[in-house]
């Protein structure tokens, strides 16, 4: 009597199995249409990280690992690996049925090849990610032995197929890697192989029949357009022209509208990974923002919510300091000062007398010019919104709009402004997206996204350097917690939110988003119903 | 006029514009060179930040290492052989670049041409026969408010109405990058996709050509010969269209010519709007990547193309028009 | 015959666009004292629709469209009328300089002119404003540099055809000086065609400064009716009234000039008029 309930239960298990929406709905087949803005320069994610170029490339290359959205580490092309108790060896085992998409495999020697031969000398973050790497043994064809000269415990963040893209020696070994015949034809593992990249208007990657991962990819075909104007952007996916967009790429105001359609819908998943905080970086060595005062008196006026509901229409939420709070979950994150209280206006104003700049007759205090980030129109706005919200306590603010090579300049070269808006990712680990900003190795003239703020203490170089080898996370976490709050009373730089980006999905493709890396994830799982 | 004059004449015109284009290529680069800001900084700032030595390492990649004058010297040299150079952003050499976005260009700008001139000169036409009437009225400011109103505003409009609202033409793009057609098919789909860009583009040009129409049709009346064609008794209905229509013509033709050599350059609002691979849009995304190589390229073939069309024109001239003298 | 004046502003045409014009120029004027708030000060939610609070209604950050709309018009129409001054300007020196002299100063000006026909105007803009960054000054400045071609080329034509008649030829006699030949004689002569292409150049301009403005390189500081365009465009179909506003203003104002420069083509040519 006991086994009949039993075998009722396993028969309705085999039912939802075999009946189930999953089952039925993974069949193969469809084109998926992604929108990638802007068109990338190239598709070489081994020399270059511009944004665009992951979006396409990640579905091409495999990397040696995967995540998932507590940034754990998964399995990829490597099927396992282990850290030595030193932490300066990190043994790969890699998979042994893998081709490229010519047919020829993958084995260890393509390893040693991506990680010293192009990406710790070519990748612009590859270069500071393999700092430590002394050499990649191959003791066989399907194991890679890391030699480090550090413990580098960020390394293991950085692995994913966008991040560094495993190679194929016999293609991208021949001929100079920097101007590679390869570098618009991608050649890799992934579960899409290049076909034809049209300019200006498309790239089409097509199923690779022979994936290692059985039965994946599902869709037949992806096709990443090139839409230059965002309205039309819209448009295209409003009329289901294209499936998929991200990063930004639909202006804010439209992704409600477009949520509310039936065929639509919106996730801000899938930047878990990337963690991009919307900031202004200080001259601190330029009069009046040399004073600590002045810098906190700006963070105080700076009034985020609105900004937040204006400028992007709310997809953001306050940054507390410049560490995301997608790092709760590996307990990296912290808060500093509240700026948001809500008497800020007239601490900020107190700020700014005791600094010795009280108000004139004309109501201000004394006069800058504020940069603006040129990357359209939001960042437009949000520069109108900090010039008002700085004549409010007493600061006349002209605002400055150029264009990208002159404003990089103006910030990383000649350090010749006042104040500007910025946009940095946290990426994997505080390590590579979060020490860049104050560090004083940092404080480098012509390397951009670096410390343009030109400021740094002794103590938060000790703690930082501390975390950087530190592996244990609750250690790390004591660390950043005392940097946090030293960086936010310094103010060398104004966190003001940490973006959302929205992703525009079509309910006809499903299990398109399914790890932190997002539209830089490789869609082996997405499939149309 | 005999043939060999013609043919001297051609081939002495031609031997004039290698200066001129020579000229204009040092010029353009000249120009370029006062922009701050270059193509290492922007690569790396795409990058997301790269250290100082892979900066240093692009610039002595690019050349930029090397002063200026070198550096125009090293790219006069390779022109002369047509070697437009390679575009380091783009992984790929300029010509091929150039050559991919020629033809969408071409047929978005040939497309456009021949509506704005059919139409526009056939409504000038009408509006200087319905001269001071309310109907002439009614042309001249239409064609000033298609004249004024933005392209972009056009443009999304159109999109708006025609394609989401009555699904007739797709939003943008030149072929269904779901289907891929082939053949005749093929050339079906892409005729769809270029109908809005080539309205709201013409929009533009017809006013001006209508308005161009009008005032010239206007003028020739008012010449002599036709008074004196009235004089022979001739109606004018024979004077309008064997005479003043023709010689009216001639300088809409100039124009138009004219502005077929700025067409070339492509409309960066149009492309943008319709995400049509054109000129213009790689022009626009060149110069602000600073990948000068690239937008030099393009500065060198639509100056080529500008000399020519104005060479061609001077033919035309020449050949419609016996009174005008080659010299 | 009737009189210029009477030709001119009988004209129906003329006498609305000249209405339009002559608000737009006041407005302009009397901006401080319609609108004495800072057009960029955010007074209000953002994308109230017209006839609410504000007459014009807001945009997205919540700042007066009405208050734009007014200080846009002195933006506007200040960097137009500059940039066509200073195009005419030099447009008429060189182009007088050139057609008077002849020969060897004609054919450095009409390569120079073919070097400027050569680059898209509309590109050499963007270049422009590209090398010299967004500002007020520097729209003046790139307008006024892509425009002057044309203008010293009818000029230059007028001046040929001048330059050969007797009351010129009596100058040269007389020994006048050649600038004072070029100015008092010449230079009149060719003021009809100079003024029609230089009023149409004012409305060229308006439509460059709002083109520009759309792709981001409008002035950041001062408040046009282009920069409204294009911070509105984004919104176009929830608030309509943000391009719509500044829009049909520019849209007014460019017939406007050209009703009023048709108006002084047939006014200052009779022979056309009274055909």
């Amino acid at each position: 009597m006991h086994r009949i309930p039993f075998a009722m239960a396993s028969a309705a298990i085999a039912v939802a199995l075999f009946a189930g929406p999953s089952a039925l709905a993974q069949k193969p087949g469809g084109t998926l249409v992604q929108i990638t803005q802007p068109e990338p320069p190239n598709l070489a994610p081994y020399i270059s990280t511009s944004g665009p170029i992951g979006q396409v490339t990640a579905k091409v290359f495999d990397g040696l690992l995967d995540y998932d959205f507590d940034l754990k580490p998964k399995p990829a092309l490597a099927e396992s690996f282990t850290v030595a108790p030193d932490g300066k060896t990190v043994t790969f085992k890699l998979r042994k049925d893998v081709k490229f998409h010519d047919g020829k495999p993958f084995t260890s020697a393509d390893v040693r090849f991506t990680i010293m031969d192009v990406l710790k000398t070519n990748h612009p973050r590859g270069i500071a990610t393999f700092k430590e790497v002394t050499a990649v043994e191959t003791p066989d064809p399907h194991t890679a032995v890391f030699k480090l000269a550090t413990p580098a415990p960020y390394m293991m963040m950085a692995l994913s197929g966008y991040e560094s893209p495993i190679l194929p020696k016999h293609v991208y070994g021949v001929g100079d890697i920097k101007t590679h015949a390869k570098a618009n034809e991608p050649v890799g593992t992934g579960p899409f192989r290049f076909v034809e990249w049209r300019r200006g208007e498309f790239v089409r990657l097509d199923k690779n029949k022979d994936y290692w991962r059985a039965g994946q990819p599902y869709l037949d075909r992806i096709v990443v357009r090139f839409i230059a104007d965002a309205s039309t952007r819209t448009a295209a996916l409003e009329k289901g022209e294209a499936h998929v967009a991200g990063f930004g790429a639909v202006p804010y105001n439209d992704v409600k509208k477009l949520g509310a359609l039936p065929s639509l819908e919106v996730t801000t998943k899938g930047y878990e990974m990337i963690s991009p905080i919307v900031e202004l970086v200080i001259n601190t060595r330029k009069p009046p923002f040399d004073n600590q005062k002045v810098r906190q008196a700006v963070s105080y006026a700076v009034d985020r919510k609105f900004v937040i509901d204006n400028v992007w229409f709310g997809f953001g939420k306050p940054a507390m300091g410049p560490i995301s709070s997608n790092f709760a979950p590996s307990g990296l994150y912290a808060a500093g000062i509240d700026f948001t209280v809500a008497d800020r206006i007239e601490r900020a104003n107190k700020l700014l007398d005791e600094a010795g700049f009280p108000k004139k007759a004309d109501g201000f205090r004394f006069e800058i010019v504020h940069d603006i980030t040129p990357y359209g129109e939001e960042w437009q706005r949000f520069g109108e919104a900090v010039q008002q919200a700085l004549a409010q306590v007493g600061i006349k603010a002209t605002l400055r709009y150029e264009d990208v090579a002159k404003w990089l300049k103006r910030l990383y070269t000649d350090y010749d402004y006042f104040i500007s808006s910025n946009f940095l990712y946290n990426l994997a680990d505080p390590v590579l997206g979060v020490h860049r900003g104050f560090h004083s190795d940092r404080i480098k003239p012509g390397t951009v996204f670096v410390n343009g703020a030109r400021w740094s203490t002794p103590e938060t170089d000790a703690l930082m350097d501390k975390a950087t080898v530190e592996a244990d996370a609750a250690k790390r976490s004591v660390l950043y917690k005392d940097l946090v709050q030293k960086v936010s009373e310094g103010s060398p730089v104004i966190y003001v939110l940490e973006l959302q980006f929205p992703t525009i999905v079509n309910k006809q493709f499903r299990n398109v988003i399914t790890g932190p890396l997002g539209i830089y994830g490789n869609f082996a799982t997405a499939y149309r119903q | 006029m005999t043939g060999s004059e013609l043919g001297r004449y051609i081939i002495r015109r031609l031997l004039q514009t290698v200066p001129v284009v020579l000229g204009v290529v040092v010029m353009n680069f000249l120009l370029l060179q006062l922009a701050p800001g270059d193509l290492a900084t922007v690569l790396a700032g795409e990058a997301g930040g790269a250290p100082k030595e892979y900066i240093d390492q692009l610039r002595q990649r690019f050349g930029q290492d090397q002063p200026v004058l070198v550096q125009l010297f090293n790219y006069l040299r390779n022109i002369v052989f047509l070697d437009l150079g390679y575009s380091f952003r783009q992984s790929a050499p300029v010509l091929d670049l150039l050559l991919a976005r020629l033809v969408p260009t071409l047929l978005l700008m040939g497309a456009t041409l021949i509506v704005s001139l059919g139409i526009g000169v056939l409504t000038g036409v009408l509006a200087a026969l319905w001269v001071r009437t309310w109907k002439d009225h009614l042309v001249s400011v239409a064609a000033i408010v298609f004249y004024a109103t933005p392209l972009f505003w056009v443009g999304l409009m159109l999109i708006l109405l025609f394609s989401i609202h009555l699904d007739w033409f797709p939003t943008s793009g030149m072929e269904d990058v779901v289907a891929f057609h082939e053949g005749w098919a093929r050339v079906v789909d892409i005729a769809h996709h270029l109908v809005l860009p080539t309205i709201t583009l013409s929009l533009f040009y017809l006013a001006l050509y209508a308005r161009l129409m009008r005032a010239s049709m206007l003028e020739q009346r008012g010449l002599d010969y036709v008074t004196t064609a009235r004089a022979k008794g001739l109606t004018d209905r024979q004077i309008t269209t064997r005479h003043v229509f023709r010689n009216a013509l001639l300088p809409v033709v100039t124009m138009a010519g004219v502005q077929f050599g700025g067409l070339l350059g492509g409309s960066v609002v149009v492309e943008s709007v319709f995400a049509w691979p054109g000129l213009g849009q790689l022009a626009y995304q060149s110069l602000f990547a600073r990948d000068f190589n690239l937008l030099l390229g393009i500065f060198f073939l639509s100056s080529c193309l500008v000399v020519t069309v104005n060479l061609v024109v001077d033919l035309v001239y020449v050949v419609l028009d016996p009174r005008i003298r080659i010299g | 015959m009737r009189s210029f004046r009477q030709r001119f502003l009988g004209n129906p045409r003329v006498a609305l666009g000249l209405a339009w014009l002559g608000l737009v120029v006041a407005v302009a004027l009397l901006a401080d004292v319609l609108a004495p708030k800072d057009p960029f000060a955010i007074v209000g939610a953002p994308f109230a629709p017209p006839a609410g609070d504000f007459v014009l209604g807001t945009d997205s950050l919540g700042r007066d469209v009405a208050a734009g709309l007014i200080h846009g018009a002195r933006t506007t129409m200040l960097i137009a009328v500059l940039s066509t001054l200073a195009a005419v300007g030099f447009g008429a020196i060189v182009g007088a300089v050139t057609g008077y002299y002849g020969k060897l100063v004609d054919d450095v000006l009409m390569r120079t002119t073919e070097f400027f026909q050569t680059i898209p105007s509309f590109l050499f803009a963007i270049v422009l404003i590209a090398i010299l960054s967004p500002s007020a000054v520097n729209l003046v400045i790139a307008i006024a540099t892509v425009s002057w071609p044309p203008i010293a080329r009818v000029v230059r034509g007028e001046v040929l055809a001048v330059r050969s008649r007797e009351f010129v030829q009596a100058a040269v006699v007389a020994g006048q000086r050649d600038s004072a030949i070029l100015v008092t004689q010449v230079l009149p002569n060719t003021l009809s065609p100079l003024i029609v292409t230089g009023s149409l150049l004012v409305a060229t301009a308006i439509l460059f400064e709002s083109a520009l403005s759309f792709l981001g390189l409008g002035a950041p500081n001062q408040m046009s009716w282009g920069f409204m365009i294009g911070a509105g465009r984004s919104f176009m179909r929830e608030a309509w009234w943000l391009v719509m506003v500044p829009g049909v203003a520019i849209l007014l104002t460019v017939l406007a000039i050209n009703l009023v420069g048709e108006g002084l083509n047939d006014a200052l040519n009779p022979r056309l008029a009274d055909l």
